[in-house]
C-alpha cells in the first residue's frame, strides 16, 4: 500500500516536470496572482482620492473649508470647476470620485447663527472610494464647525453660553483597530485564489487520467493499492498549496505586519482542512462527470465564485435562500469564518476546531460518492477519452 | 468565405457541447447566479449589544431611544465588556455599544457624556457604513436623552457647518448595482475568452499551429463579435433590467459605440491568446482562476489611485480594466465617449494591438506553411 502511494506520488512529480503548463499551474501562475492582489491592495488605507470642489460662496469660511480639504490626507482637490453642471463631467469621466458643494450664502447664515449646508456628491458606482471620501469630508465639516461654534458663535451669544453637545460618540474598531482594507481583502482573497487554482490542479490530475485512458494502468492493483494511488497523486499538491499558504500568509505577518491574533497554528490547520475538503469535492465532481473537461467546468461553477459567497464581505445572511444554500456549500465560507476568527479576533482554539470538523466533513461526503465511482471507472474502458 | 467561416464558428458554437456550455449556457446560468450572492441589503441595520455600565435615568433613556433607532437591531443587553466582547466574536458583523459608569453624572454638570460604540474590525467591509449610521444617530438622540441638562442650562448652540450627502448615479446604492455590472461584463469576456481558445485547442488537438486564409479568419473574428454582443444585449438590456441596476443612462449611440469597443478588444484579444492553446481543456485550467484577480484589477472595487501606477498600466492591457470603466460609465453614470474618452482610446488601442498579434499568429504571416484550413470546424469528437 506504501508502494503505490510513493510510486503514485512520483508518477505524478515526474509528469509535472515534463509538463511546462500543468506546473505553471501550480507555480507561477499562483505566485503571479498572489502578487498582483498582494501590490495592489498593499496601500492599504486609502489617500489622496480625487475629490472635485465647486466654491459658489468664495467668502472666508468657504476658502477655509477648501484649504482644510486639501490638507486632508485622505483627498485630493483634484479639480475647482465653476458649476456643477461642470463638475458632473469631471465625475463622468472618473477624474473626481465626489463634488463638495459649498453653496452661496453660506458665510451669511453662518454669521447670523445658522447652519451653513455643504453637501457632497459622491459618485455611488465606486463605492469603496466613495465611502472612504465621505467619511474623510465629514470629518473636516465637522472640524471647522467646531471651530467656527467657538469663533463665530462665541462673538454673537457670548463665550459663556458656548457648550459642546451633550453627548459624545467614540467609535472604535475592534481586531482591526487602523481599518486596513489590506489586512480585510488579501487576507480573504488569497485562499480565494489558492483554494481554486488547487481544486482545478487536483480536477485536472484526476481528469487527465481519464482523458487519456491512463487510469486502467494507474489504478492497477487491489482497491486498497487504488486508494493509495489516489491519495499519493494529491499529496504533491496538497504540500505546494500548503508551501503557498505559508508564503502567503508569511508575507501579511511577516513582512507588511499584521499580527495574528489567534493561532497561527490553527490558521494552517484551517488551510489543510479547505485544501482537504476541496480535494473531497474534486474526487466528487471528477466521479460523477467521468470527463476532464466537464469537470473542469463545474469546478468553475462551485468554486469561481466562492469569494462572493462567503459572506465575508458581503452580507449573505439576508439575500436569497438560494444565495445562503450555496454559501453554505463552499468550504471557502467556513475557512472565511476561520480567518475571521483565528487571524483577527483571536477567538479561543476551542470555538474555532468545530470549523475545521465542517471542513472534513465535506472531504469524507466527497469521497464516499466520487471514489466508488472513479475505481469502476478504471476498469471501465468505455468510459475513458471522453472530452 | 467570410460567410462560410461565420456559419461555421457559431456551427462549432452549437454543437461543441463544452464550448456550448461555456459560452451560451453559463452565460445565461451566471448572469442569475452572482446576483443572488449580492443580494442581500446594503447593511444600514446593524445587530447592537448595549452594555449599560451607569444605569442611570439618563442611561436607560438613551438604551430605550436606541432600541427604536432605524439603524440599530438591538439584541442583547449584556452586563460587563467582556461578555460583550465574546458576544461580538460569535455575532460576526455587529457592534457594541457601551455606556460608561458616570454618564449621568457627567451630562449634569454640563460636560459631556461619552458612549462608546466599537465594530468588528474581521468584517471591516460590511460593519463601516452601518457603524457610522448608528454613531450619528445615536449622537442625534443623546440630545434629546440629556434633555435635563438642556433645561438647566440652556440648549446648545446649532451647529455652524452641516453636511448632506447624496449619492450620484447609482442611486439605489446596492451591493448588486455596484458590483455586478462589473462582474457581468468580466464574465463576457471570461466566458468568450475561455469558449474561443478552447475551440482552437480543440482543432490544434494532434495538429501544428492553425492556420487560416484572412477571410476565414474575419469570418470567425465576426462571429464571435455578434455572439459578444448578444451577451451585451442580453446583460445591459435583460439582466440590468430584471434586477432592477442602474441601465442605459447614455444615447443608444453611444452605448452602441462603447459595446463594439469592448467586444471588439474583447474579440481580438481571446483570438490572440487562442493561437498559443494547443490542447482543448488547457484554457480552462489556466484562465478561469485569473478572474478575481482580472476583477480587483480593473479598478471598480480598489481604486486605481491607490494601485501602483506600474500595475494599473499592466491591467490596461486587459479588455476588462478600460472595458468595466467604460461600461459602467456608459451604462450608470450616463457618460459621453468623449468623457471617457480615456478608456475609448484605451481600448481602441487593445484592438490594434491584439488585432495584429492575431493577424501575424493565425493567419500564417510568421511561418511559411501553407495549410490552410478553409473553414473552422472544429474536430472535437476525433
Amino acid at each position: 500500500m506504501n508502494a503505490a502511494f510513493l510510486v503514485s506520488a512520483r508518477r505524478e512529480l515526474a509528469f509535472l516536470q515534463g509538463s511546462f503548463w500543468d506546473l505553471a499551474l501550480i507555480s507561477w501562475l499562483p505566485l503571479a496572482l498572489l502578487a498582483a492582489i498582494a501590490i495592489q491592495i498593499s496601500s492599504g488605507v486609502m489617500r489622496d482620492l480625487p475629490v472635485a470642489v465647486v466654491d459658489e460662496d468664495g467668502g472666508g469660511i468657504a476658502r477655509e473649508l477648501v484649504r482644510r480639504l486639501e490638507v486632508a490626507p485622505g483627498l485630493r482637490v483634484a479639480a475647482r470647476p465653476v458649476s456643477m453642471l461642470e463638475a458632473e463631467h469631471v465625475v463622468r469621466s472618473n477624474a473626481a470620485y465626489a463634488v463638495i458643494l459649498i453653496p452661496q450664502g453660506l458665510e451669511r447664515a453662518v454669521l447670523r447663527g445658522e447652519t451653513g449646508q455643504v453637501s457632497v456628491f459622491y459618485n455611488a458606482s465606486y463605492s469603496t472610494p466613495s465611502g472612504s471620501i465621505l467619511r474623510e469630508v465629514s470629518a473636516v465639516v465637522q472640524g471647522q464647525a467646531r471651530v467656527l461654534a467657538t469663533q463665530q458663535t462665541a462673538a454673537i451669544i457670548g463665550p459663556a453660553r458656548v457648550r459642546a453637545a451633550p453627548i459624545a460618540v467614540q467609535s472604535r474598531i475592534l481586531y482591526n483597530p487602523q481599518a486596513s482594507y489590506e489586512l480585510q481583502l488579501v487576507a480573504l482573497i488569497h485562499p480565494a485564489l489558492l483554494h481554486l487554482l488547487f481544486m482545478i490542479a487536483v480536477v485536472s490530475a484526476l481528469g487527465r487520467e481519464l482523458r487519456d485512458g491512463t487510469i486502467g494502468t494507474w489504478l492497477a492493483g487491489s482497491r486498497r493499492e487504488a486508494i493509495a494511488a489516489i491519495a499519493g497523486k494529491l499529496v504533491p499538491y496538497l504540500a505546494v498549496f500548503m508551501l503557498w499558504a505559508a508564503l502567503a500568509t508569511t508575507y501579511l505577518v511577516g513582512l507588511r505586519g499584521w499580527p495574528v491574533a489567534g493561532s497561527v497554528v490553527m490558521l494552517m490547520a484551517g488551510y489543510l482542512a479547505m485544501y482537504l475538503a476541496y480535494a473531497g469535492m474534486a474526487v466528487l465532481i471528477v466521479g460523477l462527470t467521468l470527463s476532464m473537461g466537464q469537470a473542469l467546468s463545474m469546478t468553475a461553477l462551485y468554486a469561481g465564485a466562492s469569494f462572493a459567497f462567503a459572506g465575508a464581505i458581503f452580507p449573505i445572511e439576508s439575500s436569497s435562500a438560494f444565495a445562503r444554500l450555496w454559501s453554505a456549500l463552499l468550504p471557502y465560507t467556513t475557512f472565511a469564518r476561520l480567518v475571521a476568527e483565528q487571524w483577527m479576533i483571536g477567538a479561543p482554539v476551542a470555538m474555532s476546531a468545530k470549523l475545521l470538523a465542517i471542513l472534513c466533513g465535506f472531504l469524507a461526503f466527497g469521497l464516499c460518492i466520487g471514489l466508488p465511482r472513479l475505481l469502476a471507472a478504471s476498469s471501465n474502458p468505455a468510459v475513458w477519452g471522453r472530452r | 468565405m467570410i460567410g462560410r467561416a461565420f456559419l461555421g464558428t457559431l456551427r462549432a458554437v452549437f454543437t461543441d457541447r463544452s464550448a456550448f456550455m461555456l459560452i451560451v449556457v453559463s452565460t445565461i446560468l451566471y448572469s442569475f447566479f452572482y446576483p443572488s450572492a449580492y443580494s442581500g441589503e446594503v447593511a444600514t441595520r446593524i445587530p447592537v449589544a448595549v452594555v449599560d455600565l451607569d444605569n442611570s435615568g439618563a442611561s436607560r433613556s438613551l438604551v430605550h431611544k436606541l432600541s427604536a433607532l432605524q439603524q440599530v437591531d438591538l439584541a442583547e443587553r449584556l452586563s460587563s465588556p467582556m461578555q460583550a466582547q465574546s458576544w461580538l466574536q460569535t455575532r460576526g458583523a455587529g457592534a457594541i455599544v457601551i455606556i460608561p459608569e458616570g454618564f449621568e453624572r457627567r451630562i449634569l454638570n454640563g460636560a459631556q457624556g461619552i458612549v462608546s460604540i466599537y465594530g468588528n474590525g474581521a468584517y471591516l467591509l460590511r460593519s463601516s457604513t452601518a457603524l457610522a449610521g448608528v454613531g450619528s444617530a445615536l449622537a442625534a438622540i443623546g440630545g434629546e436623552a440629556a434633555v435635563d441638562q438642556a433645561m438647566a442650562q440652556g440648549a446648545p448652540a446649532n451647529p455652524a457647518l452641516s453636511l448632506v450627502q447624496r449619492p450620484l448615479f447609482n442611486t439605489r446604492e446596492g451591493y448588486g448595482s455596484t458590483v455586478f455590472p462589473g462582474v457581468g461584463f468580466l464574465i463576457i469576456y471570461q466566458t468568450l475568452l475561455m469558449g474561443l481558445a478552447m475551440l482552437a485547442g480543440t482543432m490544434r488537438d494532434g495538429g501544428g499551429r492553425l492556420h487560416f486564409s484572412a477571410h476565414s479568419l474575419v469570418g470567425v473574428a465576426l462571429a464571435f463579435f455578434v455572439i459578444g454582443w448578444a451577451d451585451i444585449a442580453y446583460y445591459a438590456g435583460f439582466v440590468f433590467w430584471f434586477q432592477d441596476y442602474p441601465r442605459a443612462a447614455a444615447s443608444p449611440a453611444t452605448l452602441l459605440a462603447a459595446g463594439s469597443l469592448f467586444v471588439g478588444a474583447t474579440v481580438a484579444a481571446a483570438l490572440a491568446l487562442a493561437s498559443f492553446f494547443r490542447t482543448r481543456e488547457r484554457p480552462l485550467q489556466l484562465l478561469m482562476g485569473t478572474s478575481l484577480v482580472i476583477f480587483f484589477l480593473a479598478g471598480l472595487s480598489w481604486p486605481a489611485e491607490e494601485t501602483p501606477t506600474w500595475l494599473v498600466m499592466l491591467a490596461r492591457l486587459l479588455p476588462t480594466t478600460p472595458g468595466i470603466h467604460l461600461m459602467v460609465g456608459v451604462n450608470q453614470m450616463g457618460a459621453s465617449l468623449i468623457d471617457q474618452w480615456v478608456e475609448v482610446i484605451n481600448l481602441a488601442m487593445l484592438v490594434i494591438l491584439y488585432g495584429i498579434v492575431a493577424w501575424w499568429r493565425l493567419t500564417g504571416l510568421d511561418v511559411r506553411r501553407q495549410r490552410i484550413f478553409s473553414a473552422p470546424v472544429p474536430s472535437g469528437s476525433q
